[in-house]
């Protein structure tokens, strides 16, 4: 703490303030004064379903244009198609066996993948906390499944937050990565995603991707892949509304996040 | 950073006779330059900029307590926090965490603020092997080059060059394809960053409100630097902070939209500190260098503070006419472009970097297109105004005191118009042995030689605009037009 006493104190000084005398943010509340998000969060959660679809039209525009390819899905089962086609007509690139990583997570179980291949040289691994292999799994594996908290429309963007079960390494170091997303879970503008992590309690390490990875060092030619996943999949899952109030669908919608 | 300003022309030279470097640079100011200025023109939110400038500002006159606040943050989740004054302090403390952890290899996300610090040659005589792992950086390395733009670092090779190098470097078969080149450095790095013991990157932009530190990129190699090996090392300008999420936001945007016209990048990481005991992955150590290295003594004079609020994009490097033409090795610096001629001389010597403001032409395009409207021209003229003057406060010399003297001569000269006349008539008398065939000087003689190296002059025209007025109107001057006339 030394050192950070004399870095700070020398920095007073550069700015004409007394060194010695620490100064505290409750002098200055304009400092760390935000907008009110109440507003922006009450938009979020009163959106009806014809607004969503739009907000699912606008990801899959922005997230063409980033080589993202958009699946909706009506129901689990359709969504657990898509990815079973993905895992059958998809080759691995770094090795030549069929390793598929897993989040813990209710969305993912849901797909049931365990029980769709017989007859094929699969293997799905789940990321449970208490599996110490996780890391070797990862890296073996050429498809990872993830169901990122939110995504918004506007920049083709996942929001990935690590937690228990969760890796960061998932949707880093297989081939391909796929995004089971919930229609409701869709949000229109960084806007509004900024304003759902300043409700967050623990916000310790998370990520926004937008799109495969890429690059364009080598003479402005443009690559997918540079190390990180050269595929993105997005399954928007839109299951079919059952007949609700409004309040009821507002209630429910305020407790998913 | 060592070599003499001498450099500046030579280099400059050398990237204006390059074909490449010239193709490189016109479809880079071509597509982002331009696209840059359109996206701002066409921007909903016009006050954004101002806006982001103005958080800025604010969080440099009270970056004690912004700072302050990250510390806490990072600190409660179990990060540890140094505060550097020096680029060897910064040094020393890596190299204390990379022997506590017996590190063998490093792998690091782009971050010049490590180039600035010189930390790789360090790392090296330890004997730890430091990779780069953005392609363009490890293209760089591989050269045995340095960079030449901020966000493209390899702008000066082609794929030819790049081809060549992969071959040797790499062991595979010669290909000038970007695609596949591109996935042999996929292939080679993954290992690297597979097998690291330590991830060393630099920091965009930090949050004191949340304590994250947060990084863009769109290859995936810093997240890959950060989640994989078991100690992250950030290392960060004092200045890449924000106070609040919101400011976060904006401030972001503005950074990946003058870096590349994205309205994100792929990559946007928060890291908060090591992993937590119930995070599955990602590292178990978190170091954050927080780095002063001569930024105090900017923060401390009002007449350069406003630098300090660059959010590092490179747009001023994608429309600066003389970047466009010279390239960045001319800059001889970390920091290249407008932005660099402004900063280089600011941390490391404006007497020894008087070239760089010399060199840029003032005519406002950074400003304009800096997303945070930094006023770089007025800072170019104020380091001109110390290389002229002599500054106590930067411990600069008047850099050229011939040319000082030559002016103060000129002075006397101009502001006395018979001598002025006489001097004019004398000198058309000695200029006639050099004006050739086409009535243009050529070559001049002496240390007015530097003036016909690029281009010829035209001799002193026989008589000068005051006498040619003297002649015409004020013997003869017409009448004035009639009132009538002028009604109609």
């Amino acid at each position: 703490m030394d050192n950070q006493d004399t870095f700070l104190s020398n920095i007073r000084t550069a700015l004409d303030k007394a060194p010695g005398i620490k100064r505290s943010k409750t002098t200055f509340p304009e400092l760390f004064a935000s907008t009110n998000t109440a507003e922006i969060l009450q938009k979020v959660r009163s959106r009806t379903v014809a607004e969503q679809d739009q907000l699912i039209e606008i990801l899959r525009e922005n997230g063409n244009s980033l080589n993202v390819c958009t699946h909706i899905a009506v129901s689990f089962d359709e969504a657990a198609a898509v990815v079973v086609d993905l895992i059958r007509t998809k080759e691995p690139e770094f090795n030549h066996t069929k390793h598929v990583m897993l989040h813990d997570h209710p969305d993912v179980a849901a797909l049931n993948l365990w029980n769709r291949f017989n007859r094929e040289a699969v293997t799905l691994h789940t990321s449970f906390n208490s599996d110490q292999q996780i890391k070797d799994k990862t890296i073996a594996s050429f498809i990872g499944i993830t169901a990122p908290t939110n995504a918004v429309a506007d920049s083709a963007t996942l929001i990935q937050l690590t937690e228990p079960g969760r890796p960061r390494s998932t949707s880093l170091l297989p081939s391909i990565h796929i995004a089971i997303l919930r229609r409701e879970n869709l949000l229109a503008d960084l806007t509004e995603a900024y304003a759902l992590l300043e409700e967050e309690a623990h916000l310790d390490s998370l990520v926004f991707i937008s799109g495969p990875s890429k690059t364009a060092d080598i003479e402005a030619h443009m690559v997918n892949g540079a190390h990180g996943p050269r595929e993105v999949h997005f399954i928007v899952l839109c299951e079919p509304m059952p007949e609700q109030s409004v309040e009821e669908l507002s209630d429910e919608k305020s407790e998913i996040r | 950073m060592s070599s003499p300003n001498s450099t500046y022309s030579e280099e400059a030279k050398k990237g204006i006779a390059s074909p490449r470097l010239q193709a490189s640079l016109h479809n880079l100011q071509h597509r982002f330059g331009k696209g840059a200025m359109d996206l701002w023109a066409n921007m909903e939110d016009q006050d954004m900029r101002r806006r982001v400038k103005k958080s800025r500002m604010k969080n440099l006159a009270h970056l004690d307590i912004v700072l302050d606040e990250l510390a806490e943050k990072v600190r409660a989740r179990g990060g540890n926090i140094y505060f550097a004054k020096t680029a060897q302090d910064a040094i020393d403390y890596t190299l204390a965490v990379a022997r506590k952890n017996k590190v063998k290899r490093v792998v690091k996300g782009k971050s010049m603020t490590s180039m600035e610090i010189g930390i790789d040659p360090a790392l090296e005589d330890e004997g730890i092997e430091v990779v780069e792992t953005d392609l363009g950086e490890y293209i760089i390395q591989l050269a045995g080059d340095t960079p030449s733009h901020i966000i493209a670092p390899c702008i000066h090779m082609d794929r030819n060059q790049i081809g060549k190098l992969f071959a040797e470097k790499l062991g595979i078969d010669h290909t000038n394809d970007p695609p596949t080149l591109t996935m042999a450095a996929r292939k080679a790095l993954r290992e690297k960053l597979l097998s690291a013991d330590m991830g060393l990157t630099g920091c965009n932009l930090a949050c004191a409100e949340t304590g994250h530190i947060s990084l863009v990129s769109n290859e995936g190699n810093i997240r890959m630097s950060t989640t994989m090996p078991p100690v992250h090392v950030a290392l960060m300008g004092m200045e890449r902070i924000v106070a609040t999420l919101e400011e976060h936001r904006e401030t972001t945007q503005l950074l990946t939209r003058g870096a590349a016209l994205q309205k994100l990048s792929t990559y946007v990481s928060f890291i908060g500190g090591p992993s937590s005991d119930d995070d599955p992955d990602g590292p178990k150590e978190f170091h954050l260098v927080i780095i002063d290295n001569g930024r105090s003594k900017i923060l401390a004079d009002p007449e350069f503070r406003e630098v300090l609020a660059c959010i590092r994009c490179g747009a001023c490097l994608n429309i600066c006419p003389v970047y466009g033409r010279i390239g960045g090795h001319a800059y001889n610096s970390t920091y290249c472009g407008p932005i660099g001629a402004v900063v280089t001389p600011l941390l490391d010597g404006i007497n020894k970097h008087a070239d760089l403001c010399k060199g840029e032409t003032l005519c406002g395009a950074c400003k304009d297109i800096c997303p945070v409207q930094i006023d770089l021209p007025r800072m170019l003229a104020a380091l001109r105004h110390k290389l002229a003057y002599g500054s106590d406060r930067w411990n600069t010399k008047q850099h050229n005191p011939a040319e000082a003297y030559t002016f103060r001569i000129w002075r006397l000269l101009v502001t006395k118009s018979s001598l002025y006349q006489y001097l004019i008539k004398i000198a058309r008398f000695f200029q006639r042995p050099f004006v050739t065939k086409n009535h243009m000087i050529r070559k001049m003689a002496g240390i007015a030689s530097g003036w016909t190296d690029g281009r010829d002059l035209p001799p002193i025209a026989p008589k000068t605009f005051a006498e040619l007025w003297e002649e015409k109107y004020s013997k003869n001057r017409p009448a004035a037009p009639k009132a009538a006339e002028e009604e109609n």
